[in-house]
Protein backbone atom coordinates (compact mmCIF):
# COMPACT_ATOMS: atom_id res chain seq x y z
CA UNK A 1 0.00 0.00 0.00
CA UNK A 2 1.10 3.61 -1.10
CA UNK A 3 0.45 6.80 0.08
CA UNK A 4 -1.11 7.20 -2.67
CA UNK A 5 -2.65 4.68 -3.94
CA UNK A 6 -5.30 1.93 -3.37
CA UNK A 7 -3.58 -1.49 -3.34
CA UNK A 8 -5.58 -3.81 -6.33
CA UNK A 9 -8.08 -5.01 -4.06
CA UNK A 10 -9.37 -1.63 -3.03
CA UNK A 11 -9.14 -0.51 -6.56
CA UNK A 12 -13.57 -1.46 -5.61
CA UNK A 13 -13.54 1.34 -3.07
CA UNK A 14 -12.32 3.78 -5.77
CA UNK A 15 -15.19 2.77 -7.97
CA UNK A 16 -17.77 3.11 -5.56
CA UNK A 17 -16.55 6.42 -4.66
CA UNK A 18 -17.40 7.18 -7.84
CA UNK A 19 -20.35 5.57 -8.08
CA UNK A 20 -21.51 7.40 -4.97
CA UNK A 21 -20.45 11.03 -6.20
CA UNK A 22 -20.79 10.86 -9.90
CA UNK A 23 -22.29 13.74 -11.83
CA UNK A 24 -25.62 13.51 -13.77
CA UNK A 25 -25.52 12.48 -16.99
CA UNK A 26 -28.23 13.75 -18.52
CA UNK A 27 -27.71 16.23 -20.85
CA UNK A 28 -31.46 18.21 -20.01
CA UNK A 29 -29.60 18.11 -16.47
CA UNK A 30 -26.81 20.36 -17.53
CA UNK A 31 -29.30 23.25 -19.48
CA UNK A 32 -31.72 22.98 -16.66
CA UNK A 33 -28.56 23.91 -14.23
CA UNK A 34 -26.89 26.48 -16.41
CA UNK A 35 -30.50 28.62 -16.81
CA UNK A 36 -30.77 28.78 -12.77
CA UNK A 37 -27.28 29.37 -12.22
CA UNK A 38 -28.13 32.41 -14.64
CA UNK A 39 -31.18 33.48 -13.31
CA UNK A 40 -29.45 33.04 -9.80
CA UNK A 41 -26.71 35.26 -11.22
CA UNK A 42 -29.19 37.73 -12.94
CA UNK A 43 -31.19 37.97 -9.56
CA UNK A 44 -27.81 38.65 -7.53
CA UNK A 45 -26.61 41.28 -10.05
CA UNK A 46 -30.01 43.01 -9.30
CA UNK A 47 -29.39 43.38 -5.84
CA UNK A 48 -26.35 43.86 -6.00
CA UNK A 49 -26.94 46.90 -8.00
CA UNK A 50 -29.45 48.10 -6.06
CA UNK A 51 -27.42 48.15 -2.79
CA UNK A 52 -24.68 49.52 -4.47
CA UNK A 53 -26.91 52.27 -5.90
CA UNK A 54 -28.01 52.78 -2.14
CA UNK A 55 -24.45 52.61 -0.88
CA UNK A 56 -23.20 55.50 -3.13
CA UNK A 57 -26.13 57.80 -2.06
CA UNK A 58 -25.76 56.82 1.48
CA UNK A 59 -22.23 58.02 1.66
CA UNK A 60 -23.44 61.76 1.05
CA UNK A 61 -26.16 61.61 2.61
CA UNK A 62 -24.41 60.75 5.81
CA UNK A 63 -21.80 63.01 5.19
CA UNK A 64 -24.73 65.77 5.14
CA UNK A 65 -26.22 64.69 8.32
CA UNK A 66 -22.71 64.69 9.74
CA UNK A 67 -22.83 68.23 8.64
CA UNK A 68 -26.15 68.76 9.74
CA UNK A 69 -25.91 67.53 13.73
CA UNK A 70 -22.84 69.62 13.98
CA UNK A 71 -24.60 72.80 12.65
CA UNK A 72 -26.99 71.96 15.07
CA UNK A 73 -25.58 71.31 17.73
CA UNK A 74 -22.92 74.38 17.46
CA UNK A 75 -26.32 76.29 17.37
CA UNK A 76 -27.52 74.85 20.18
CA UNK A 77 -24.30 76.14 22.19
CA UNK A 78 -24.53 79.14 20.94
CA UNK A 79 -27.83 80.08 22.15
CA UNK A 80 -26.92 78.46 25.38
CA UNK A 81 -23.85 80.96 25.92
CA UNK A 82 -26.63 83.53 24.73
CA UNK A 83 -28.96 83.04 27.41
CA UNK A 84 -26.14 82.51 29.98
CA UNK A 85 -24.55 85.95 29.06
CA UNK A 86 -27.88 87.46 29.02
CA UNK A 87 -28.88 86.49 32.57
CA UNK A 88 -25.45 87.04 33.98
CA UNK A 89 -25.71 90.59 32.70
CA UNK A 90 -28.87 91.08 33.99
CA UNK A 91 -28.21 90.21 37.24
CA UNK A 92 -25.07 92.89 37.45
CA UNK A 93 -27.28 95.49 35.44
CA UNK A 94 -30.16 95.14 37.78
CA UNK A 95 -28.25 95.95 41.20
CA UNK A 96 -29.87 97.78 44.08
CA UNK A 97 -29.55 101.19 45.17
CA UNK A 98 -26.38 102.24 47.27
CA UNK A 99 -26.64 102.00 50.82
CA UNK A 100 -25.90 105.72 51.59
CA UNK A 101 -29.18 106.55 49.31
CA UNK A 102 -31.05 104.38 51.16
CA UNK A 103 -30.29 105.75 54.18
CA UNK A 104 -30.31 109.50 53.15
CA UNK A 105 -34.20 108.54 51.97
CA UNK A 106 -35.10 106.99 55.36
CA UNK A 107 -33.17 109.33 57.73
CA UNK A 108 -35.21 112.13 55.84
CA UNK A 109 -38.30 110.55 56.24
CA UNK A 110 -37.88 110.17 59.81
CA UNK A 111 -37.42 113.77 60.15
CA UNK A 112 -40.54 114.68 58.64
CA UNK A 113 -42.76 112.68 60.97
CA UNK A 114 -40.84 114.13 63.99
CA UNK A 115 -41.75 117.28 63.01
CA UNK A 116 -45.30 116.92 61.98
CA UNK A 117 -45.67 115.57 65.30
CA UNK A 118 -44.50 117.80 67.15
CA UNK A 119 -46.73 120.66 65.04
CA UNK A 120 -49.82 119.30 66.11
CA UNK A 121 -49.27 118.83 69.29
CA UNK B 1 -22.83 41.13 -26.90
CA UNK B 2 -18.89 39.08 -28.21
CA UNK B 3 -20.44 38.80 -31.66
CA UNK B 4 -19.22 42.80 -31.72
CA UNK B 5 -16.02 41.79 -29.94
CA UNK B 6 -14.87 38.78 -31.53
CA UNK B 7 -17.28 37.70 -34.33
CA UNK B 8 -15.06 34.60 -34.99
CA UNK B 9 -16.44 33.29 -31.50
CA UNK B 10 -19.78 31.60 -31.89
CA UNK B 11 -21.01 30.97 -27.97
CA UNK B 12 -22.28 28.01 -29.00
CA UNK B 13 -19.40 26.19 -30.26
CA UNK B 14 -17.45 23.86 -28.96
CA UNK B 15 -15.01 25.86 -26.87
CA UNK B 16 -10.99 24.93 -27.47
CA UNK B 17 -7.58 26.62 -26.29
CA UNK B 18 -7.01 29.30 -23.80
CA UNK B 19 -6.87 32.09 -26.53
CA UNK B 20 -11.12 31.11 -27.16
CA UNK B 21 -11.72 31.00 -23.73
CA UNK B 22 -9.54 34.21 -22.57
CA UNK B 23 -11.43 35.92 -25.03
CA UNK B 24 -14.56 34.93 -23.73
CA UNK B 25 -13.65 35.91 -20.02
CA UNK B 26 -12.39 39.26 -21.33
CA UNK B 27 -16.10 39.71 -23.17
CA UNK B 28 -17.50 38.41 -19.95
CA UNK B 29 -15.84 41.38 -18.24
CA UNK B 30 -16.71 44.36 -20.78
CA UNK B 31 -20.44 42.86 -19.22
CA UNK B 32 -21.37 40.38 -22.27
CA UNK B 33 -24.46 38.30 -20.53
CA UNK B 34 -23.85 35.95 -23.55
CA UNK B 35 -20.17 35.45 -22.92
CA UNK B 36 -20.92 34.81 -19.18
CA UNK B 37 -23.25 32.58 -20.12
CA UNK B 38 -20.54 30.29 -21.98
CA UNK B 39 -18.31 30.24 -19.46
CA UNK B 40 -21.34 28.66 -17.27
CA UNK B 41 -21.89 26.46 -19.76
CA UNK B 42 -18.15 25.75 -20.05
CA UNK B 43 -17.17 25.27 -16.48
CA UNK B 44 -20.21 24.00 -14.75
CA UNK B 45 -19.64 20.69 -14.76
CA UNK B 46 -16.66 20.93 -13.43
CA UNK B 47 -17.82 23.17 -10.65
CA UNK B 48 -20.13 20.74 -9.73
CA UNK B 49 -17.58 18.47 -9.43
CA UNK B 50 -15.24 20.52 -7.08
CA UNK B 51 -18.54 21.37 -4.99
CA UNK B 52 -19.47 18.18 -4.51
CA UNK B 53 -16.60 16.61 -3.32
CA UNK B 54 -16.90 19.16 -0.85
CA UNK B 55 -20.53 19.42 0.97
CA UNK B 56 -22.56 16.48 1.42
CA UNK B 57 -25.25 16.06 -0.97
CA UNK B 58 -26.27 16.66 -4.82
CA UNK B 59 -28.73 19.24 -3.76
CA UNK B 60 -25.76 21.43 -1.41
CA UNK B 61 -23.51 20.98 -4.36
CA UNK B 62 -26.76 22.89 -6.53
CA UNK B 63 -26.71 25.76 -4.25
CA UNK B 64 -22.98 25.77 -4.00
CA UNK B 65 -22.59 26.00 -7.75
CA UNK B 66 -24.98 29.07 -7.99
CA UNK B 67 -23.23 30.61 -5.19
CA UNK B 68 -20.15 30.22 -7.06
CA UNK B 69 -20.88 31.43 -10.66
CA UNK B 70 -22.96 34.71 -8.39
CA UNK B 71 -19.35 35.53 -6.61
CA UNK B 72 -17.63 34.88 -9.60
CA UNK B 73 -19.54 37.55 -11.68
CA UNK B 74 -19.30 40.06 -9.05
CA UNK B 75 -16.02 39.75 -8.71
CA UNK B 76 -15.45 39.18 -12.37
CA UNK B 77 -13.55 42.34 -13.13
CA UNK B 78 -10.45 41.28 -10.46
CA UNK B 79 -9.31 38.52 -12.64
CA UNK B 80 -6.61 38.98 -14.21
CA UNK B 81 -7.21 37.24 -17.76
CA UNK B 82 -3.38 36.05 -18.25
CA UNK B 83 -3.94 33.82 -15.46
CA UNK B 84 -6.05 30.13 -16.00
CA UNK B 85 -9.56 30.91 -15.34
CA UNK B 86 -10.79 27.77 -14.25
CA UNK B 87 -8.30 27.76 -11.21
CA UNK B 88 -9.66 31.19 -10.14
CA UNK B 89 -13.45 29.86 -10.71
CA UNK B 90 -12.94 26.12 -8.95
CA UNK B 91 -10.82 28.10 -6.33
CA UNK B 92 -14.29 30.46 -5.82
CA UNK B 93 -16.30 27.45 -6.49
CA UNK B 94 -14.59 25.48 -3.40
CA UNK B 95 -15.24 28.48 -0.95
CA UNK B 96 -18.58 28.96 -1.99
CA UNK B 97 -19.26 25.01 -0.99
CA UNK B 98 -16.95 25.28 2.21
CA UNK B 99 -19.18 28.26 3.08
CA UNK B 100 -21.99 26.01 2.24
CA UNK B 101 -20.79 23.35 5.02
CA UNK B 102 -20.50 26.09 7.43
CA UNK B 103 -23.82 26.92 7.42
CA UNK B 104 -25.30 23.50 7.55
CA UNK B 105 -23.13 22.64 10.48
CA UNK B 106 -24.21 25.75 12.27
CA UNK B 107 -27.68 25.48 11.35
CA UNK B 108 -27.70 21.36 11.98
CA UNK B 109 -26.21 22.27 15.57
CA UNK B 110 -28.70 24.27 16.11
CA UNK B 111 -31.57 21.59 15.34
CA UNK B 112 -32.89 18.88 17.73
CA UNK B 113 -31.27 15.47 17.01
CA UNK B 114 -34.66 14.04 16.81
CA UNK B 115 -35.58 16.18 13.76
CA UNK B 116 -32.77 14.09 12.29
CA UNK B 117 -33.74 11.72 9.63
CA UNK B 118 -31.83 8.56 8.89
CA UNK B 119 -33.17 6.64 6.57
CA UNK B 120 -32.99 3.20 6.61
CA UNK B 121 -31.02 1.36 3.76
CA UNK B 122 -31.89 -2.72 3.30
CA UNK B 123 -27.82 -3.59 2.84
CA UNK B 124 -28.80 -6.08 0.66
CA UNK B 125 -30.50 -3.93 -1.93
CA UNK B 126 -28.12 -0.98 -1.64
CA UNK B 127 -25.29 -2.92 -0.93
CA UNK B 128 -22.83 -3.61 2.19
CA UNK B 129 -19.63 -1.42 0.48
CA UNK B 130 -21.59 1.42 -0.04
CA UNK B 131 -23.47 1.58 3.06
CA UNK B 132 -20.36 1.23 4.98
CA UNK B 133 -18.07 3.43 2.20
CA UNK B 134 -20.70 5.80 3.90
CA UNK B 135 -20.69 5.19 6.82
CA UNK B 136 -16.72 5.55 7.40
CA UNK B 137 -16.70 8.78 5.01
CA UNK B 138 -18.38 10.40 7.95
CA UNK B 139 -15.41 9.68 9.92
CA UNK B 140 -12.98 11.66 7.87
CA UNK B 141 -12.65 15.41 8.33
CA UNK B 142 -14.19 18.08 5.30
CA UNK B 143 -11.02 18.78 3.86
CA UNK B 144 -9.53 15.27 3.93
CA UNK B 145 -12.97 13.92 1.98
CA UNK B 146 -12.88 16.56 -0.10
CA UNK B 147 -9.31 15.75 -0.58
CA UNK B 148 -10.19 11.88 -1.48
CA UNK B 149 -13.09 12.59 -3.56
CA UNK B 150 -11.19 15.02 -5.53
CA UNK B 151 -8.26 12.79 -6.24
CA UNK B 152 -9.88 9.55 -6.98
CA UNK B 153 -13.14 10.69 -8.56
CA UNK B 154 -12.28 13.33 -10.07
CA UNK B 155 -8.41 12.62 -10.87
CA UNK B 156 -6.91 16.17 -9.47
CA UNK B 157 -3.39 16.33 -8.86
CA UNK B 158 -2.30 16.85 -5.45
CA UNK B 159 -1.42 20.71 -6.53
CA UNK B 160 -4.52 21.02 -8.53
CA UNK B 161 -6.42 20.67 -5.00
CA UNK B 162 -4.35 22.40 -3.21
CA UNK B 163 -4.86 24.99 -5.59
CA UNK B 164 -8.97 24.65 -5.34
CA UNK B 165 -9.17 23.93 -1.58
CA UNK B 166 -6.26 26.66 -0.72
CA UNK B 167 -3.74 24.61 1.09
CA UNK B 168 -0.11 23.87 0.75
CA UNK B 169 0.26 20.71 -1.80
CA UNK B 170 1.70 18.14 0.79
CA UNK B 171 -0.75 19.08 2.99
CA UNK B 172 -3.08 17.68 0.43
CA UNK B 173 -0.82 14.84 0.16
CA UNK B 174 -0.94 14.03 3.57
CA UNK B 175 -5.22 14.48 3.94
CA UNK B 176 -5.10 11.67 0.81
CA UNK B 177 -2.76 9.51 3.08
CA UNK B 178 -4.78 9.75 6.45
CA UNK B 179 -8.12 9.57 4.57
CA UNK B 180 -7.05 6.19 2.74
CA UNK B 181 -5.65 5.25 6.02
CA UNK B 182 -8.98 5.70 8.17
CA UNK B 183 -11.21 4.43 5.05
CA UNK B 184 -8.88 1.15 4.87
CA UNK B 185 -8.99 0.59 8.56
CA UNK B 186 -12.92 0.42 9.23
CA UNK B 187 -13.60 -0.83 6.06
CA UNK B 188 -11.03 -3.73 6.81
CA UNK B 189 -13.79 -6.42 7.67
CA UNK B 190 -15.82 -5.86 4.41
CA UNK B 191 -12.47 -6.31 2.26
CA UNK B 192 -11.15 -9.17 4.16
CA UNK B 193 -14.58 -11.23 3.79
CA UNK B 194 -15.29 -9.99 0.36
Amino acid sequence: MTDDRWMSGEAELTGELRTMYAAPTDESYWDSLEARILAHVARGADVHGWWSAMSEMARPALAAAAVLIFVAGAAVMHSRQLEAREAYASVISAAPPSIETAARTASSGDGDAVINYIMSH
Amino acid sequence: MLATISPSVSMHAPIDGAATERAIVIAAQRGSDDAFAALVRIHQRRAYSVVRAIVLSHEDAEDAVQEGFLHAHRALDRFRPDQPFGAWLYRIMANAALDLVRRRKVRDADELPDNIAIPFRDPAESGELRERLQEALTHLTDRQRSVIVLHDVEGFTHGEIGRTLGIPEGTARSDLHHARATLRRLLQNIRSSS
